[in-house]
């Protein structure tokens, strides 16, 4: 009883400072933020109360509109592709190979490149480079195309995290329920059907949500590749959050589309990690 | 503490003869950091009484937004004369230089060009206009020589010249569209010769609709895309400044600051100029020009006459000359100046002081003309495009337009 | 131990080790054009594929030399160098304390569940609507300096990695730790003996997302240290992009420069991975 008291003791002891660290640094500029989506605020300088007029504009807006429908267009492929591919890489390099460390490593330089050095090699590649194999147009000159060069990229840089997130899972995995797996004959997809994933089903849970998150909040790789163009058929959700309220005078605004977002993807995030949680506790 | 502080500060603007008084100028113009650095060195050893420090920041206007979201003002600064100023000046951060002895001696084209940035016609001039710059066309001029073609005055004039130079199997222009700022290069240069410079203003007021006058700009400028590269929207404006140099086009509709990247592919090429013939009569071009970089004071600087002097400093005719032929820059001054040849065609323009600004000084960011322009370019419909552009200056615009109607019902 | 290598070379998996080599082409060609572009000049860059896929005419380290120089690249490496280290080493310290009391707690304590959905949230808001607010608020507190770009990365990266130590607890036995009750250890004694050595796997995880994310930022020490002069090496690279040119050659340079460091780092952090389940097993 004794020991409990501690237990509970101690875990409140960790927990409420780093709650209150948290409260302080996201929380509170979030309520600020939140407080000026009700003005038209440019950033800096005097502003005005608009009441409500922000979030009315939000539901009229065929750009902000169309910035959604992107987003998850978008974020939904990328996170179906990244999840598979690294599932695949991160077995295939967690299996007894040759060159482990080199390949491991090689396989995480495109995570470290910077926005501009992806941006610059890809839109050579779309640019010149697959055209002249494939002799069809630019993709990223194309209203119907560009979205998939996005894809293509962002999974080419996030496929590195999300395989080492599927590794360390891996490595929870104790040898002997391979040996015993293999004295009952589970071997190649069975085996990974019933037993590995079954046990690294956490990490795929953890890789779903922030992959889910990463392709949602999708910017870098925009402003590298399309900025918004052709046609404002790339325009996603941040990127307009950030170039027209920051950039732009359209602070107040773009606050009103960020506290909707952030509503909608926490929903769903909140949602998914409920579902998949319940999916862990079946398996 | 505070009040310690506050009396630093009255000591600082009072005794000035006993410490020097500090003055910071935070300029928007990185790429040109060496020659400001230089004015710098020169002002504080030949000034003991005031201390100068210019920085030359990286992502200059964030870093004085944030700056001014923390309310640590620098006490000079030197920006565009773009919609960043029209912000600034909106928020009553600049302070009225109108006392201000040396403005006498800019050219009034540029002080009417920044008095036209004011979201709303105030009372005094906030910033005093450094440097312009002009855009219309880049020629190589290796290619004209050798073909015999002649720089044309009128927009059939142009056509035919287009028609000439892609007859004789040479590419006449190159567009770097993907970048959709690229696209307001064209838009600006037609613009001012065919739409009034006060557009924006007179819609506003609600005296005209861009569908009106933008019109004939929106049909000239998708003329130049049978001109151009297949496909211009592939392609970057870095891919376009490297296609330009390396002779891949005869004509490169931009301004004179992409001069420095070109030439960094191509330091030989040989360059010159011409304004955008986009109107039909030869007497009705008119040379696009904006303030490249001026300098405004801040409300809050504490001691307005030390700003005076380093504003007196800086318009030295010596060391106005030196950032000229450094930056390839167009003086705001009056006054003899030796320009960069490359400028030679333009020049005649540049002396009567016949120019206008960029349209796009005037548009809202966060409208995003260039994408819709790109948009425009690819689907051709022009219809949509302008019932568009009036619906959305409405939307983005409708504060600014609230603040003027209650100005002019008063006024 | 002759024998055992010969032993190791035949439970090679060959067919796995060459696909993963054949794959490895995806990486490479992104990463032969940059090297090839940070060893060119400006003069020698074209718009077709032959000229830009071709070898530098003379292999010089000059752009390397100059990229050097114009980022005062030891001053700011150090500067990046300190704020990654400091930010990695409070990250794993808080939030695997964090992750721990709430994987232990949400199954039965509501405030923990609260907790833990609570933080993981805070990853979706966009930070272009926390920026303006923490801009504000770094100053007001004094911090607008690199301490308070550590403290913003430590609640920045709360949220990923308390969802991360919290998946990997759920793999780790409850029984390790109440056996260590029974003998009469504190709670706060059997997370540092028990349970903090059994996550290496985890911890080095962690290390590596949080050290890349804050070695590659850019917005924050922009907007929270702008005008202070401390420039990290993200910063110092915005030299080569101006908005009318950007030069790519001693980009590129520079951004191979400083993926270096993080290459190193992870190629380390990957053996703590394998390693650590194994030390922890001993224990």
């Amino acid at each position: 009883m004794k020991s409990q008291n501690e237990r509970k003791r101690t875990f409140l002891l960790i927990s409420i400072p780093i709650l209150l660290l948290f409260f302080g640094f996201n929380t509170v500029p979030l309520i600020r933020g939140f407080i000026y989506s009700f003005t038209n605020f440019r950033g800096y300088g005097k502003y005005d109360w608009v009441g409500w007029r922000n979030y009315i504009d939000l539901f009229t807006d065929t750009r902000v509109g169309n910035s959604y429908w992107f987003t998850f267009k978008l974020a939904l492929v990328a996170t179906i592709l990244i999840n598979i591919i690294s599932l695949i890489m991160a077995i295939a390099l967690n299996s007894k190979i040759r060159f482990k460390s080199f390949l491991r490593g090689m396989y995480f330089i495109p995570n470290i490149l910077g926005a501009l050095v992806v941006g610059y090699i890809f839109s050579y590649i779309f640019t010149y480079i697959l055209p002249a194999i494939t002799h069809a147009a630019s993709m990223l000159a194309s209203q119907t195309w560009a979205w998939l060069a996005i894809v293509i990229v962002c999974a080419w840089q996030s496929i590195a995290m999300n395989t080492l997130i599927y590794i360390s899972g891996l490595q929870t995995v104790p040898e002997d329920v391979y040996e015993a797996a293999a004295l009952d004959g589970a071997t190649g997809w069975n085996r990974f059907r019933y037993i590995t994933f079954p046990l690294i089903m956490p990490f795929f849970t953890i890789n779903m949500v922030l992959c889910m998150k990463n392709n949602l909040m999708v910017f870098d790789q925009i402003m590298a590749l399309t900025r918004g163009g052709p046609a404002q058929s790339t325009e996603s959700i941040s990127f307009l959050i950030y170039n027209n309220g920051m950039n732009g005078g359209q602070f107040g605004f773009q606050s009103a589309n960020a506290v909707i977002f952030f509503i909608v993807i926490v929903a769903i995030s909140v949602l998914q990690l409920k579902y998949l949680n319940k999916k862990e506790e079946q398996l | 503490m505070r009040r310690l502080a506050l009396l630093l500060v009255l000591c600082l603007a009072g005794c000035a003869w006993s410490a020097p008084v500090e003055i910071e100028l935070v300029q928007y113009k990185p790429e040109a950091f060496r020659t400001f650095d230089a004015l710098a060195a020169k002002f504080n050893a030949t000034h003991t009484d005031i201390h100068l420090t210019i920085s030359s920041p990286n992502e200059p206007i964030t870093i004085l937004k944030t700056r001014f979201i923390r309310e640590n003002y620098p006490d000079i600064i030197g920006i565009g004369g773009d919609v960043n100023y029209s912000n600034f000046q909106d928020a009553e951060l600049l302070a009225d230089v109108s006392g201000y002895p040396g403005l006498a001696k800019i050219k009034k084209a540029y002080i009417d060009i920044i008095e036209g940035l004011e979201f709303v016609p105030t009372p005094g001039t906030f910033g005093v206009p450094y440097m312009a710059n002009a855009a219309g066309i880049l020629y190589n001029k290796d290619i004209f020589t050798e073909h015999g073609w002649t720089i044309p005055e009128s927009w059939p004039e142009f056509i035919k010249l287009c028609e000439t130079i892609q007859a004789a199997g040479v590419r006449p222009m190159y567009f770097g569209f993907k970048d959709t700022w690229t696209t307001l290069a064209p838009w600006n240069a037609l613009a001012v010769d065919l739409a009034p410079a006060d557009v924006c203003q007179q819609v506003n007021m609600g005296k005209t609709t861009f569908a009106k006058e933008y019109r004939e700009t929106a049909e000239k400028i998708i003329q130049l895309l049978k001109y151009a590269e297949e496909g211009p929207f592939a392609y970057s404006y870095n891919d376009a400044c490297t296609a330009f140099a390396r002779g891949e086009s005869a004509m490169f509709v931009i301004g004179n600051y992409a001069i420095p990247q070109i030439l960094s592919v191509n330091p030989n090429l040989n360059i010159d100029s011409f304004v955008m013939p986009g109107s039909d009569d030869p007497n009705g071009q008119t040379l696009n020009s904006g303030v490249d970089i001026m300098f405004c004071v801040m409300e809050s600087c504490p001691n307005k006459e030390a700003a005076y002097v380093v504003l007196d400093f800086l318009l030295d005719p010596e060391n106005i000359q030196a950032y000229v032929d450094e930056q390839n820059s167009v003086p705001c001054q009056t006054g003899e100046f030796r320009l960069t040849p490359m400028l030679d065609g333009m020049r005649k323009y540049i002396d009567a002081g016949k120019m206008a600004d960029y349209q796009d000084h005037h548009y809202p960011s966060e409208m995003a003309v260039d994408a819709q322009i790109q948009t425009y370019l690819l689907h051709g419909d022009i219809d949509a495009f302008l019932a568009k552009f009036d619906t959305d200056w409405v939307r983005y615009n409708r504060d600014i337009i609230s603040k003027l109607q209650k100005y002019l019902a008063t006024h | 131990m002759a024998a055992q290598e010969i032993k190791a070379t035949e439970r090679f998996n060959w067919p796995v080790t060459i696909l993963l080599l054949l794959g490895l082409f995806t990486v490479l060609f992104p990463l032969y054009m940059t090297v090839i572009i940070a060893f060119k000049q400006p003069s020698e860059m074209t718009n077709d594929v032959i000229g830009l896929l071709s070898f530098p005419q003379t292999w010089s380290l000059d752009n390397f030399r100059e990229a050097m120089r114009v980022t005062d690249f030891w001053r700011s490496l150090f500067n990046s160098f300190l704020i990654t280290a400091v930010t990695v080493i409070f990250s794993v310290i808080i939030h695997s304390l964090m992750g721990y009391a709430v994987a232990r707690n949400m199954n039965r304590s509501k405030f923990y569940r609260f907790s833990y959905f609570y933080i993981v949230s805070g990853m979706f808001v966009p930070f272009a609507i926390l920026m303006m607010p923490l801009v504000k608020q770094t100053a007001q507190l004094r911090i607008d300096n690199m301490f308070g770009v550590i403290v913003l990365y430590v609640v920045f990266f709360m949220p990923m990695n308390v969802l991360l130590y919290a998946g990997y607890l759920k793999n780790i036995p409850i029984a390790l730790e109440e056996a260590a009750h029974v003998d009469g250890a504190s709670t706060w004694t059997t997370y540092w003996k028990i349970i903090f050595p059994l996550m290496w796997p985890m911890h080095a995880t962690v290390a590596v997302l949080t050290a890349l994310g804050t070695w590659n930022d850019v917005m924050t020490p922009l907007v929270i240290m702008s005008g202070s002069g401390v420039n990290t090496l993200p910063l110092a690279q915005l030299n080569f992009q101006t908005q009318f040119g950007t030069n790519y050659n001693l980009a590129f340079a520079s951004y191979l420069l400083a993926l270096l460091p993080m290459l190193i780092f992870y190629l380390v952090a990957q053996k703590q991975i394998i390693n650590g389940v194994i030390n922890g097993a001993v224990k």
